[in-house]
């Protein structure tokens, strides 16, 4: 009967097809039979350190913890992101994640992290020597590691073409060297403003930034938008000020921050705020590049003390995983005194335990004098642990992008982007 | 059990007439022949049913739950995210834009494709001019779209290779993807670019395909080429084109890398596309309601095109 | 002389005919190939160099960008994932899909209509719109950051467009082709592989190359339902050399050349084909 018998090879076959990988992928727990566990972690800081650096800390905590593993998913930021929302979306979250602050309100209101007081609460962690928790509801759901300050960065060069000799500190100052940059002629601006709604964390470093630096604020005491204070609208009539005096980089409304470190170290850009990060990266991209980090300006006249923006590398710990107190141990170890300092000076940041000090022997200078000017302020995000923080982002920058073009009052763009806040927060 | 037995009997003969069977092995065969179809679907079935039909169910129920997923008790709350959906001004202009999108670029990939698929089946040509020119043509085809944002990008950048031309010819050079009024047109050549390969392939196709006899008879009768071509070429085409045109309006409104690359839907949300407008419900706002509520709006309007491309199956 | 003129102006017409068409595909090859011929620049390019003002087709040449790609093994495992999938969503999409047709193109059943719409309308669902669901199902069932879950994942993708060729190419080859081996006491199966898929050479191929590409340039899920380098493909290879803060520009655009070049050589090789697959019957779905 070989028709009957062919029929039920098609069915077979079909049978294999539908199923193949059922059988051999199976929910692998990380726990071997000799009691070692495998914890997962994903981040994407691996792919931005020196190649290596981040896996050969991971080998040294197995030495230090031979019973517990670590297998490193990295990708780069943006997809990181995409997986850890459809992780938590499925409840399978790796069990040590990289955190934004932008992201961790959102997955702690999913329950996709884990209380991480508790957790501390269990292995007796001393809490004094973190310099910040992210806390949503007086919980901690995510410690920085690695703070990242983003100060201004000029080009000297273009600096001392333009005419301009005292490095600028106030906006006013900050305007006029932007003018006299722009006015050197070629391609060259002065500043780069990068509003692309796709990541819109222009919005965070490249704008509100300014209000920070002034000693600003947009939210009220209890978290509620305040975006229509005196402080608020001065910052975005000073960013439609720089606009109108055509001194940012043409291409703004769709510029990715790729492309403003990009034209800041190509010299089509006098001036950037921009993560301490990428001292290297440019100067690797461009050696000859004569530049300096400097204190955000402030408004005139201001005093007091300036904050500055900063993003971070935190770390959270999956509320599905198995292995809670293993994937803690790897928090502690990279948050300890010694191993925090040697993971911030690879990496270009300011350590997440009070305690360690980078070492700054073998690092720029400018690195140096950016801590300085972090010292003498104060590290300001306010979009840190707020909920749906990149979506607020986007709503700001796409009223933003309405002023820019002429196609909105200043006052409209703050009333409308406050209507949109308030309905999430 | 008789099947035994049966399995060393001759194998039957299929196509005997019917009358000569015994009764029991007609209707054996009347089975086989009746479960056959089946069998040979069915791995298309179950891999469909699996991971298709099973998501697809999975989208739609979210779409009328509210809070689904980001709260572990979500309720019912009927077609509210469709209304929440269909009243978002955001939603309605990434709706005009998709249109705008998609058939800017299916026609231009209609003409160009025809164009030069005309032009690469030229008798006045030598074959290896043509297979040269082939392999440039298909060149587009060959990059994935991360790759063709990023170039792209590159060359559209305000101080790019395309406005250094520019301004070396004496033109001003032009922000093409930032400037509200251009980036939406950008976009579209990007895309244009990207896509008319598949289409010229096959419609060089479908040329290789008209008898030649066609031609023949017509410059017989005296027709002009460009009668030819009307009277010709285009009806012998016409089925091609059109099961082409539906398929890519169905696959370019399904465009997202490349939009999210370039311009992420902005300046101002002229490129706010269907399928950015979902991901940002999704992954930035983590509505996955309102997300999945979009998302069979999506469905159902493509659907339209699908329902119309199987129109034209069965009508041939 | 009348006729002799006349065979003139025809061959001066001729000549002129010739030069526009060549002038015409000279303006779409520059149209088609500027861009890769800019992308091929940058790779040869130092990263520093890229926003070179003015721009340069040519400066300082180098292969650094491919050495690096070359000798860098997870690089590389890129490029053999690329290969280990593509091949396999063709394999397994030529077998499903030729079993497919082949229950289209010979059988009259209740259903045909329905089950046809449905594969049709498949094409039609935006991937976008699934990938949470779908990245939950996967996961579900075992089936995250495995080959088998690419590969399946891809397969739907493929598979309708597949069908629709591969019924057309089959309705093309006469019914006695096969009912004539069947006379002879063979099963539909035999007839299938044995009769119906040899002649159907030319139709495999292209349905191979489209599903191949398809394959070998797919994105967004290769990303989503991927998370270790061992998985990973050469998009998101690609993908991974654009950073959080920069562009590895040369080295990006190096490995697309390299990611490009077995397409190629699989279209030279098929061309032909390809084309002649297309043309009788495919295009006519």
């Amino acid at each position: 009967m070989t028709r009957r018998r062919h029929l039920l090879g098609v069915i077979a076959v079909a049978a294999l097809v539908g199923t193949t990988g059922v059988a051999c992928g199976g929910s692998d727990d990380g726990a071997s039979a000799d009691g070692s566990v495998t914890l997962e972690f994903a981040q994407w800081w691996a792919p931005e350190l020196p190649a290596g650096s981040f896996d050969k800390l991971m080998t040294e905590f197995t030495a230090q913890n031979p019973n517990i593993k670590v297998k490193l998913l990295s990708g780069p930021y943006a997809s990181t992101k995409q997986q850890l929302v459809s992780g938590a979306a499925s409840k399978t979250l790796p069990d040590v994640v990289g955190l934004d602050g932008a992201w961790v309100n959102d997955f702690a209101k999913q329950g996709a992290i884990a209380d991480l007081s508790a957790l501390m609460k269990d292995a007796n962690y001393d809490e004094s020597q973190l310099a910040s928790q992210i806390q949503i509801q007086g919980k901690t759901y995510m410690i920085p590691i690695v703070n990242f300050v983003y100060p201004m960065f000029v080009n000297n060069d273009l600096l001392a073409k333009a005419g301009v000799t005292k490095p600028p500190s106030t906006r006013t100052e900050f305007l006029d060297a932007a003018k006299k940059i722009t006015a050197t002629g070629g391609n060259v601006k002065g500043w780069a403003l990068p509003l692309d709604t796709a990541v819109p964390n222009g919005i965070q470093n490249d704008v509100m930034s300014w209000l920070w630096a002034s000693g600003g604020t947009m939210l009220t005491k209890d978290g509620k938008p305040d975006l229509t204070n005196a402080q608020v609208k001065s910052t975005i009539e000073y960013v439609k000020s720089l606009n109108d005096a055509s001194v940012i980089a043409p291409g703004s409304l769709t510029m990715k921050e790729q492309d403003k470190v990009e034209k800041f170290t190509t010299g089509q850009v006098g001036m950037v705020i921009d993560s301490l990060a990428h001292i290297n990266l440019i100067k690797k991209n461009n050696p000859s590049l004569n530049f300096t980090v400097l204190p955000i300006p402030a408004e005139d006249g201001y005093t007091g003390k300036r904050g500055i923006p900063y993003a971070s590398w935190g770390i959270g710990v999956a509320d599905s995983s198995k292995h809670k107190a293993e994937a803690f141990k790897l928090v502690e170890f990279l948050m300890s005194k010694e191993k925090n300092a040697e993971l911030s000076t690879l990496a270009n940041g300011f350590p997440g335990n009070k305690t360690a000090v980078p070492d700054f022997s073998n690092s720029d200078p400018l690195f140096k004098t950016a801590f300085d000017i972090y010292q003498a302020g104060y590290p300001a995000n306010e979009f840190v642990g707020l909920p749906k923080a990149e979506d607020l982002m986007r709503s700001f920058d796409e009223q933003l992008q309405l002023t820019l073009t002429g196609k909105q009052s200043v006052d409209d763009t703050l009333s409308k982007a406050q209507e949109d806040w308030a309905s999430v927060l | 059990m008789n099947s035994a037995k049966l399995d060393h009997a001759p194998p039957p003969a299929v196509a005997a007439p019917e009358t000569r069977a015994a009764p029991r092995g007609r209707a054996r065969r009347l089975w086989a022949r009746g479960t056959a179809p089946y069998a040979f679907l069915s791995p298309t079935m179950i891999l469909i049913f699996v991971l298709m039909i099973i998501p697809i169910a999975m989208v739609v129920s979210y779409s009328f739950k509210d809070n689904v997923i980001v709260q572990q008790n979500s309720v019912f709350v009927g077609f509210a995210n469709y209304t929440k959906v269909l009243t978002d001004p955001d939603f309605l202009a990434a709706l005009k834009n998709t249109f705008v999108f998609i058939t800017v670029s299916t026609v231009a990939h209609l003409i160009l494709g025809l164009g030069f698929a005309l032009m690469l089946n030229t008798p006045l040509l030598g074959n290896v001019t043509k297979a040269i020119f082939r392999i440039i043509y298909i060149l587009p085809w060959l990059f994935t779209v991360a790759v063709i944002a990023v170039i792209w990008r590159l060359m559209l950048d305000p101080s790019g290779v395309v406005n250094y031309l520019l301004t070396t010819l004496g033109g001003s050079s032009v922000d093409w993807l930032s400037d509200p009024g251009k980036a939406l047109w950008a976009l579209t050549f990007i895309n244009i670019w990207a896509g008319f390969p598949f289409f010229m392939i096959s419609i060089l196709a479908g040329l290789q395909g008209i008898p030649g006899d066609l031609y023949e008879a017509a410059s017989v009768d005296g027709a002009s080429p460009i009668r030819q071509f009307w009277n010709v070429t285009i009806p012998q085409l016409r089925p091609v084109l059109i099961s082409m045109a539906v398929l890519d309006l169905i696959w370019t409104s399904q465009q997202f890398a490349l939009i999210w690359m370039t311009t992420g839907g902005g300046p101002l949300n002229v490129t706010e596309m269907l399928s950015t407008y979902t991901y940002k419900q999704a992954f930035s706002s983590y509505e996955f309601a309102t997300a999945s509520a979009a998302a069979v709006i999506v469905l159902l309007l493509t659907m339209v095109l699908a329902v119309f491309y199987v129109r034209l199956q069965k009508e041939r | 002389m009348p006729t002799s003129k006349k065979v003139l102006t025809r061959k001066r017409r001729r000549l002129g005919a010739k030069i526009a068409v060549f002038t015409g595909l000279c303006l779409g090859a520059a149209f088609a190939g500027l861009p890769v011929v800019w992308m091929l620049s940058t790779s040869f390019k130092p990263n520093g160099e890229v926003f070179a003002v003015p721009p340069k087709l040519i400066s300082h040449f180098s292969f650094d960008a491919y050495t690096a790609i070359l000798s860098d093994g997870a690089q590389l495992r890129f490029f053999l994932n690329s290969y280990i999938v593509a091949l396999s969503v063709t394999a397994l999409t030529l077998f499903v899909a030729i079993l497919a047709a082949y229950g289209f193109s010979r059988y009259e059943f209740p259903l045909k209509k329905s089950i046809n719409a449905v594969i049709i309308s498949v094409q039609a669902v935006p991937p976008i719109t699934l990938v949470i669901p779908y990245f939950g199902l996967v996961v579900t069932l075992g089936l995250y950051n495995t080959y088998p879950g690419l590969i399946l994942t891809h397969m739907v993708f493929t598979l309708p467009y597949a069908i629709i060729m591969m019924t057309a190419y089959f309705n093309t080859l006469p019914k006695e082709l096969d009912e004539s081996v069947k006379v002879d006491g063979a099963s539909s199966w035999t007839a299938l592989w044995r009769v119906l898929v040899p002649v159907s050479v030319p139709g495999m191929v292209a349905v191979g190359v489209y599903t191949f590409m398809i394959s070998w340039n797919e994105y967004l899920f290769a990303l989503t339902l991927t998370r270790t380098d061992d998985m990973r493909t050469v998009p998101i290879g690609i993908q991974l050399l654009m950073g959080q803060h920069s562009y590895e520009w040369n080295q990006m655009m190096a490995m697309s050349i390299l990611g490009s070049i077995p397409v190629l050589i699989l279209f030279l090789l098929f061309q032909r084909r390809f084309i002649g697959g297309l043309t009788s019957g495919a295009v006519k779905a």
